[in-house]
């Protein structure tokens, strides 16, 4: 049961799997659901794993469990309204309530909100239906204003399910029929969110009354989220803006090899231990290795850089305040001959024979899109390539032209066979780091 | 049994209501919670709260760059097991040379291997049924820090080192594990899916008010509206680090001491900015926004 899950939830690129579902099926067993609203906190819990995950989380579960397909950009009410499973949950609310015709839409939508998203902290008792029907009083009406976003006030929920008593396997099946239910037209009668998550009406499961305090924070909170791109993830196929530069920075992360270990210190061990008069007690030292040597190669000449380079700049100063201490900076115009500049105005030139004198361990990141005139690429500068991948066992090549297009370019391919290239968008890095520390 | 009743906060702590449910979740379920969210938004406290309004165990370990697993779980000794091993050498040549008096082992016994494992938070709190457990900035830590982890979470087991001992603990008795991050580095994907996540919004206004009244309840209403005016209008103005709960509260405490006259106009006027901003870049911003509105800061709302 519920095996499409993991289907759906991976087509809106979150992480599922068979363990999402075992995992549920732990929660539901604990008593953890009891309503809808307790399977959104619940798998999201499990399923979301970053705050960029949210959105798309939020919408896979819409279209799962309610069919309400929220497309890009739309904003909840509106894919809200145009849903079946709104306008079946509408009319039988009208039919239960005899609400007149005069409402106001979102009022309604937050009523639904509300509903779907209630879950078992917002119910304080449950009054079991027995009680209330004695009491000659089984359809107390919704007195307060849904939309009154007042969170503490106290609602009575005129039905709500009581699944305790079922089976995990009956809890499953109900929950599958419920939504396949979604699917069908609307046939009378059975609907299923309502006033209390999933129907108290239908296969087993009783109606009782509860007591519910505030709500309306799971509605609300699905609502910011779709509206907020900081829960959606960010492009990381885009050239590197600043609205990705932190998933880029994320993944320069990956070339500091850092690791803790503690060694024998042979060299303290021997002096400590002469000076005991030969009790030697093995000394232990701590090694972090955190070494990281970096040299960036820009190309701001012309005006097809220009709008990387400000970003570049960026992204690199933040790795160097965060984690690298040796970074240095050299620019170039459109390719290298025998000169870089240390200067952004490129007065102050460095010759490659000096620049080829540091230490191997460098990892030279060469930023530009490698486009120039096929003269302009001459044997000086391919042998000046070679001579930097020769001595940089750690050199790559970002381009900020989009992937596809590089095999229409001359330059670039001819480039790209000295110079491993990889486009510079946040993934082209994390697999130029790759690369480059697979290279010893 | 551990405890798995639904905790909403104490007196001194106002939790969250996704984040309380976040953590009795994963109490129910005897998975870690995973919480992140921005500096100073609370994660730490949690856990420290939990302990302390129920009374329970807690065990506490600071990830740092150099943390590893052994101190963490446990780690041998060998070098006090050494110098044991030695003195008993030692000991029984002085006996030989017939001298009264021994060294000293402090009462381990080199042949007991358990008497020289060190047990670190995890092993002692595995140890103690229903405690608490906070593995605080996780994000700190080499790489291969929290893969190590996943086995003892996914198994509840740990193995001690040279002397082979199990620590096992049941599902029922698991103590409450709290982790937290800053996000400093991306934490791998299959040590997230060990764990309950939860994603630390940042307060509101209204929340951030219950807060500082949980704080400081004395502070009047008035000083507080203009106080939160000018937070949340530092934190729109797109600074490199926008101050957070923890700062108000700092900079509440310095205003506190003052009449509300005296504390209002303090506000206006940014002074003891540097409570709430840290970094030399944004106070230049600030001034730069000053020098085009000097009246940026004051007045926004009506006072009440």
């Amino acid at each position: 049961m519920l095996e499409t899950l993991p289907e759906k939830f991976r087509s809106y690129n979150l992480k599922a799997d068979v363990r999402t579902i075992l995992l549920l099926q732990k929660a539901m067993e604990k008593g953890l659901v009891k309503t809808l609203g307790d399977i959104y906190n619940v798998l999201k819990g499990i399923v979301v794993k970053d705050p960029e995950m949210m959105g798309p989380y939020t919408r896979a579960y819409y279209d799962y469990f309610l069919n309400i397909d929220i497309q890009n950009g739309e904003r909840l009410n509106d894919a809200i309204l145009r849903s079946e499973t709104f306008k079946n949950w509408k009319e039988d609310l009208f039919k239960r309530e005899k609400l007149d015709k005069e409402y106001d839409l979102d009022d309604l939508v937050n009523r639904f909100l509300d509903d779907v998203h209630l879950t078992s902290y917002d119910i304080k008792e449950i009054i079991s239906g027995k009680d209330l029907f004695d009491n000659d009083n089984p359809h107390l009406t919704d007195e307060d204003n849904p939309a009154d976003e007042n969170e503490m006030s106290e609602r009575h929920l005129d039905k709500m399910a009581d699944y305790s008593d079922l089976s995990l396997e009956e809890l499953m099946q109900r929950l599958e029929e419920i939504r396949k239910q979604q699917k069908t037209k609307h046939s009378g009668g059975s609907h299923w969110i309502g006033t209390g998550g999933i129907s108290p009406y239908g296969h087993g499961g009783a109606a009782k009354d509860g007591i519910r305090v505030g709500g309306t924070g799971g509605g609300k909170m699905a609502r910011r989220v779709l509206n907020d791109r900081k829960y959606f993830p960010v492009d990381i196929d885009s050239i590197i803006n600043d609205n990705n530069v932190d998933a880029a920075l994320a993944a320069l992360k990956g070339i500091t090899e850092e690791s803790a270990q503690e060694k024998l210190d042979v060299n303290h061990t021997i002096k400590e231990g002469l000076k005991r008069g030969g009790l030697f007690i093995p000394e232990i030292k701590n090694i972090s290795n955190e070494k990281l040597q970096v040299i960036l190669l820009i190309d701001n000449g012309g005006y097809s850089m220009d709008p990387y380079v400000h970003t570049i700049r960026e992204l690199f100063k933040k790795m160097k305040t965060r984690f690298a201490h040796d970074l240095e900076t050299y620019y170039f115009h459109n390719t290298i001959y025998d000169r870089v500049f240390s200067d952004a105005k490129r007065h102050k030139p460095v010759f490659i024979d000096r620049f080829l004198n540091k230490d191997p361990n460098y990892r030279i990141f060469i930023i530009g899109d490698a486009a120039m005139a096929p003269y302009e690429l001459n044997k000086m500068s391919l042998r000046t390539y070679k001579k930097i991948c020769k001595k940089y066992k750690k050199t790559v090549w970002l381009n900020p032209e989009p992937k596809r297009y590089w095999h229409h370019t001359f330059s670039i391919n001819l480039i790209k066979q000295m110079v491993d290239m990889y486009p510079l968008t946040p993934r082209g890095i994390e697999d130029a780091v790759r690369e480059m520390n697979r290279k010893k | 049994m551990a405890d798995k009743t639904f905790w909403t906060g104490s007196d001194k702590y106002l939790c969250d209501k996704e984040l309380a449910q976040a953590f009795h979740m994963s109490r129910v379920l005897g998975m870690p919670l995973l919480i992140e969210g921005e500096p100073g938004t609370g994660k730490t406290e949690l856990p420290l709260q939990y302990a302390q309004d129920l009374n329970l165990d807690l065990f506490v370990y600071p990830v740092g760059s150099k943390s590893n697993i052994d101190q963490f779980v446990a780690r041998f000794d060998h070098v006090k097991y050494l110098r044991d091993s030695q003195i008993e050498i030692l000991n029984a040549q002085r006996q030989q040379k017939g001298l009264e008096t021994k060294l000293s082992t402090g009462g381990r016994n080199s042949e007991v291997l358990n008497d020289y494992v060190l047990k670190g938070p995890a092993a002692q709190s595995f140890l103690s049924p229903n405690s608490v457990l906070l593995i605080d900035e996780i994000d700190k830590a080499p790489r291969e820090f929290p893969n190590d982890l996943l086995y003892a979470l996914s198994h509840r087991k740990f193995v001690m080192p040279e002397s082979g001992d199990i620590i096992e603990v049941s599902e029922e008795n698991m103590p409450a594990i709290v982790i937290t991050s800053n996000r400093e580095q991306e934490l791998p994907t299959a040590f997230k899916g060990r764990c309950i996540y939860h994603y630390i919004h940042f307060p509101d206004s209204d929340v951030m008010r219950d807060i500082i009244a949980k704080h400081y309840p004395t502070v009047s209403n008035k000083i507080v509206n203009v106080a939160l005016d000018v937070f949340y209008h530092l934190r729109n103005i797109g600074l490199e680090r926008a101050p957070t709960t923890r700062e108000i509260l700092n900079w509440l405490k310095y205003v506190k001491q003052y009449t509300e006259k005296e504390a209002i106009e303090k506000i206006e006027n940014l002074e003891g900015i540097g409570a709430l901003v840290k970094t030399q870049t944004d106070l230049e911003k600030i001034q730069q926004v000053l020098l085009r509105n000097p009246d940026d800061f004051k007045r926004r709302s009506t006072p009440n």
